[in-house]
C-alpha cells in the first residue's frame, strides 16, 4: 500500500503513521497528570492505582484486539459480551463438574482443585470460542447473513444458552442455581493478580501484531476489509479469512470470559459482560480502526483500551461515589471525538468545514447545548450550573455559525 | 505498509482534540466535586473522609437508607470528626461491587464501607472485602450479609434484616389470606441474588406445604420485563392465585398486570418492601400484605457504627453489639456479630384477615394508615 506523502523525512513519516497512537499516549499522560494534580490518590497510592489500571486495560484490551481484527477485516462482532458470559460459564462449569467428580463428598469441591482441572477448563473454553467463531463464519459466508445479524443472534442467544446450561448443570449436581461459584484460590488469582492479565494481554497483542503486520494472512485481512470483492477477485480466500477473523474475535472474548469469571470467582450468565461488546468496539474505534474496514493497527487498539481505562479511572477518582453513572457518557463522547478526528483529518479541508450549516445547524446548536448542560448536572448540584453551561455553549456555537455563514457569503 | 489511509501530519489538528479532551475531564471533575454532598471542604486531598454505603442495585429502597444515614450524620456529628456519608449505587452484579471496592482501595479518602452484598457465596467478593480491610478501611455488611459460615471474617459485623425470616413472614401472610393453600408465582430482579434466594426459601417455608410454586421469574431489573413476566406467568399457569413480589418494584409490575387482566377478585398479592407506588397500591386496595424492612434504621445504625469503628469508640460498639469482642472482632456468642433490624407486616386495614398473632412476636404489625403516619414522621416516601 502506498502512502500519500513519500517525500517526507523518516521522522515525519513515523509521526504521520502513528498519529493516532501518539495522540492517545499524550492523552493518557494529560488525563493522568490532571487527575494526579486534582486527586492525591494517584500519588499516594501510585503503585496500587497503576496496577489497577493495567489489570483492567489488559482485560478490556484482550477482547478489544479480537473485535478490532474483525473490524479491520470488514466485519463486526456484536457477540463479545455474551461470549464472555458463555466462555466464563464453560470454564466454571468444567471446573465444577470435574471437581465434583474428583471429590464427590467434599463440602465444597471447587476449593483446592488440582491445576490440571483449570488447564482442562481453559482449553475447553478456548475450544468453545473456536466453535462459536466457526458458527459465525458459517452463518456469514455460507448462509449469507450480514455479520451484524449473525453476531446479533449470538449476542442474545449465547447468554440464554449459558443460563440454560448453568441451570441444567447445577440441577444435575444437586441444587439448581443461576450461577456457578468457584472457590479455588488459584483460579481466582488468574484474573485478580494484576500481572497475569497483563501477561496474557501482552502475548495476545504480540501474536495479533505479528499476524496483522508480518504475515501474508494479515495483509490479506487488511485487503479484504478495504475491498472484499477486489480481494476475492485477486485470489484471496476470503471465506477462510473470515473464519480466522471471527475465531480470533470469539477466542479473545473467551479468554476475557475466563479472566472475568476468575476475578469474581463465579460465572453469572445473567449479568456477566453485559454491554462489553460496545466497549470492545469503542476501544478499537478510539484506537484508529475504521468501521468500514481495512484500517487500524493493533498498537492503536492497545492504546485505545489504555486510554479508555485511564479516562474511566480518572472519572472515578474525580467524581467519587456515583462515578459509574458518567462512564457511558464519557465513553460515548470519546468515540464521537475519535471518529470525528479521524474522518476530519482524512478529508481535505476537513477542519475548515462549516459544522452548522443551514437549518440543521440551528437545530443542532440547542441540542448540543442541552447535552452539555445535562452532563454537568448532578443530583445534589446546582441546576443553575447546567443552565449556564447550556446557554454558554449555545451562544459560542451560534457565534461560530454566524461567523462561518458570513465568511461563506463573503467567499461566494 | 499496512495502513492504507495515511494522513498528512499537522500539529495544529491535534489542538482541538486535546482541548475537547481536557474540557471533558475538567467538566467531569467539576461535576463530581459539586456532587459531593455535605461539607464543601471535602476533597480527596482534604482531611474529610467518606463513609460509603455501597448498595447492591438501584431502587427507592435505598432512599430511606440514605435518609437514615444523613440523620445519623447530624445526630452523631460526623462533621466534627471530619467524616461525611455517601451512597454509591451498584449495578446489581458482584463484579460491579468488586470493581467499586477495588476503586475504594485506590483512594485516600475512604474511611469505612457498609456494603449490601449481592452474592453471599462469592469468594472473590469476600476476598476483596478482606483486602479493603487490610488497607485500613472498616468494612461492615448491611441489608444483605456475606455467607457467615465461609467468610465471616471478611467483615466486622452485619446489620439488617434476616431475609429468610422476612420471607417466612410473607409466606405466613399468604397462608393467612388463603387458609386452604394455593398456587403462587414469585417475581424478582436477579435469581442469584442472596436476598432473593433467602426470601423465596423463607416464603416457601412460611406458606407451608399447602402452597404450590408454579413459577419464579427474574427480570434483570428491567421494569418492562418485570410486567411481561407477570403476564407470562398468568398465561402459562392459569391456576396461579397468589402473586409474590420479592423486590420492591415487583409490586407495581404485579398490580399493573392484575389491573389490566381484571383478576383482582381471585388473586392475592403479597410483596416485599414498601416502595412509594406499592404504598399507594395498598391504599387503593390492590395489595393484601407487605413485609417491610426498615432501611432507615439500617442506615442510621450503620453510620453510628462506622463512626464508632473509625474513632475506636469501643463503648458504642459494645452497646450496639454486646456479644462481640471489639478488639478482635470475634463474636462471643453464636449471633454476636448480627444486629437484626426491624421487620414489619403491613395490611390495608383492620378488616384484613391477617392478625398479629400469625407472625413472629418480634415482627411489628401495622395497618396502612399507621404505617403512612410512621413514614410521615420521618419524612420518608417509602421503606
Amino acid at each position: 500500500m502506498a502512502t500519500k506523502n513519500s517525500t517526507a523525512g523518516p521522522g515525519a513519516s513515523f509521526l504521520r503513521r502513528h498519529l493516532t497512537e501518539i495522540v492517545l499516549l499524550l492523552g493518557c499522560v494529560v488525563v493522568f497528570a490532571f487527575t494526579a494534580y486534582v486527586n492525591d490518590a494517584y500519588i499516594r497510592l501510585f503503585q496500587y492505582n497503576i496496577q489497577h489500571i493495567i489489570r483492567y486495560t489488559s482485560m478490556l484490551g484482550i477482547f478489544a484486539i479480537g473485535a478490532a481484527i474483525v473490524i479491520i477485516s470488514g466485519g463486526i462482532d456484536l457477540s463479545s459480551g455474551s461470549m464472555i458470559a458463555f466462555g466464563g460459564m464453560i470454564c466454571c462449569m468444567v471446573i465444577s463438574v470435574l471437581a465434583q467428580a474428583i471429590a464427590p463428598d467434599a463440602a465444597d469441591p471447587t476449593s483446592g482443585v488440582p491445576s490440571w482441572v483449570i488447564v482442562v477448563a481453559v482449553c475447553s473454553t478456548l475450544g468453545v470460542g473456536v466453535l462459536v467463531g466457526t458458527l459465525h463464519a458459517w452463518l456469514i459466508t455460507i448462509v449469507g447473513l450480514p455479520p451484524f445479524v449473525a453476531t446479533l443472534a449470538s449476542l442474545v442467544g449465547l447468554r440464554s444458552l449459558a443460563l440454560i446450561m448453568t441451570k441444567a448443570v447445577t440441577k444435575w449436581q444437586g441444587q439448581q442455581a443461576f450461577k456457578i461459584n468457584i472457590q479455588d484460590e488459584t483460579f481466582m488469582d488468574i484474573g485478580s493478580v494484576w500481572w497475569i492479565p497483563l501477561l496474557i494481554f501482552v502475548v495476545v497483542a504480540c501474536l495479533a501484531w505479528l499476524l496483522m503486520n508480518r504475515t501474508i494472512v494479515g495483509r490479506h485481512l487488511y485487503a479484504m476489509g478495504g475491498n472484499e470483492e477486489a480481494a476475492r477477485l485477486s485470489g484471496i480466500r476470503t471465506d477462510r479469512l473470515k473464519w480466522l477473523a471471527y475465531c480470533m474475535g470469539t477466542m479473545t472474548a473467551a479468554i476475557a470470559g475466563i479472566l472475568f469469571s476468575s476475578e469474581v470467582g463465579s460465572s453469572d450468565p445473567q449479568t456477566q459482560g453485559v454491554g462489553y461488546e460496545l466497549y470492545a468496539i469503542a476501544a478499537a474505534v478510539v484506537g484508529g480502526c475504521s468501521l468500514q474496514g481495512g484500517v487500524g493497527r493493533i498498537t492503536g487498539v492497545v492504546l485505545g483500551a489504555l486510554f479508555l481505562r485511564v479516562v474511566i479511572d480518572a472519572v472515578a477518582k474525580l467524581i467519587g461515589s456515583g462515578s459509574s453513572d458518567y462512564e457511558g457518557l464519557i465513553v460515548g463522547l470519546l468515540v464521537v471525538l475519535a471518529v470525528a478526528f479521524n474522518q476530519l483529518s482524512d478529508q481535505a479541508g476537513g477542519w475548515k468545514k462549516q459544522f452548522f450549516p443551514g437549518l440543521l445547524g440551528w437545530a443542532a446548536i440547542p441540542t448540543i447545548g442541552c447535552l452539555v448542560g445535562a452532563s454537568v448536572l448532578t443530583p445534589e448540584g446546582n441546576p443553575l450550573l447546567g443552565l449556564i453551561a447550556a446557554a454558554v455553549t449555545c451562544v459560542v456555537l451560534s457565534i461560530m455559525k454566524l461567523a462561518a455563514d458570513f465568511a461563506g457569503k463573503k467567499e461566494a | 505498509m499496512i495502513d492504507m489511509h495515511v494522513r498528512p501530519f499537522r500539529l495544529n489538528r491535534l489542538l482541538p482534540t486535546f482541548l475537547l479532551l481536557c474540557l471533558t475531564v475538567w467538566q467531569t471533575g467539576c461535576g463530581g466535586r459539586s456532587s459531593s454532598s455535605g461539607d464543601p471542604s471535602a476533597s480527596s486531598s482534604g482531611a474529610v473522609k467518606r463513609v460509603i454505603l455501597l448498595t447492591n442495585g438501584d431502587d427507592p429502597f435505598w432512599d430511606a437508607m440514605r435518609t437514615g444515614m444523613e440523620k445519623a450524620a447530624v445526630d452523631f456529628d460526623l462533621a466534627s470528626a471530619n467524616l461525611k456519608v455517601e451512597m454509591d449505587k451498584n449495578d446489581g452484579t458482584s463484579k460491579g461491587q468488586i470493581d467499586k471496592l477495588k476503586q475504594y482501595a485506590g483512594q485516600t479518602d475512604i474511611a469505612a464501607v457498609a456494603i449490601s452484598v449481592t452474592d453471599a457465596d462469592n469468594a472473590a467478593l469476600a476476598r476483596t472485602m478482606t483486602d479493603l480491610d487490610k488497607v485500613g478501611v472498616k468494612v461492615i455488611t448491611v441489608d444483605s450479609d456475606i455467607n457467615r459460615d465461609k467468610f465471616r471474617s471478611s467483615r466486622f459485623v452485619y446489620l439488617g434484616t434476616d431475609n429468610f425470616v422476612g420471607g417466612q413472614e410473607l409466606g405466613r401472610a399468604a397462608k393467612g389470606l388463603r387458609s386452604n393453600g394455593g398456587t403462587f408465582a414469585t417475581f424478582y430482579g436477579l435469581s442469584a441474588a442472596a436476598n432473593v434466594i433467602e426470601r423465596t426459601s423463607g416464603f416457601a417455608d412460611g406458606a407451608g406445604a399447602s402452597f404450590t410454586k408454579a413459577d419464579g421469574l427474574s427480570d434483570n431489573m428491567d421494569l418492562t420485563k418485570a410486567q411481561a413476566n407477570v403476564r407470562n406467568a398468568l398465561q402459562n399457569h392459569p391456576e396461579i392465585d397468589t402473586l409474590v413480589g420479592i423486590w420492591a418494584y415487583n409490586a407495581h409490575a404485579i398490580v399493573e398486570v392484575v389491573n389490566e387482566t381484571g383478576i383482582r377478585d381471585k388473586t392475592k398479592i403479597v410483596v416485599f418492601d414498601a416502595a412509594p407506588k406499592a404504598i399507594q397500591h395498598m391504599s387503593d386496595g390492590m395489595i393484601d400484605a407487605m413485609v417491610v424492612q426498615n432501611p432507615y434504621q439500617m442506615g442510621y445504625l450503620a453510620t453510628r457504627l462506622a463512626k464508632a469503628m473509625i474513632k475506636s469508640d469501643t463503648a458504642t460498639i459494645q452497646e450496639m453489639f454486646p456479644n462481640i469482642n471489639p478488639e478482635t472482632g470475634e463474636p462471643t456468642s453464636e449471633n454476636g456479630d448480627i444486629l437484626t433490624t426491624e421487620l414489619r407486616v403491613v395490611v390495608p386495614d383492620a378488616e384484613s384477615p391477617l392478625i398479629p398473632e400469625m407472625f413472629n412476636p418480634d415482627t411489628q404489625f401495622f395497618t396502612s394508615e399507621q404505617f403512612n403516619a410512621w413514614l410521615a414522621e420521618r419524612s420518608l416516601t417509602g421503606s
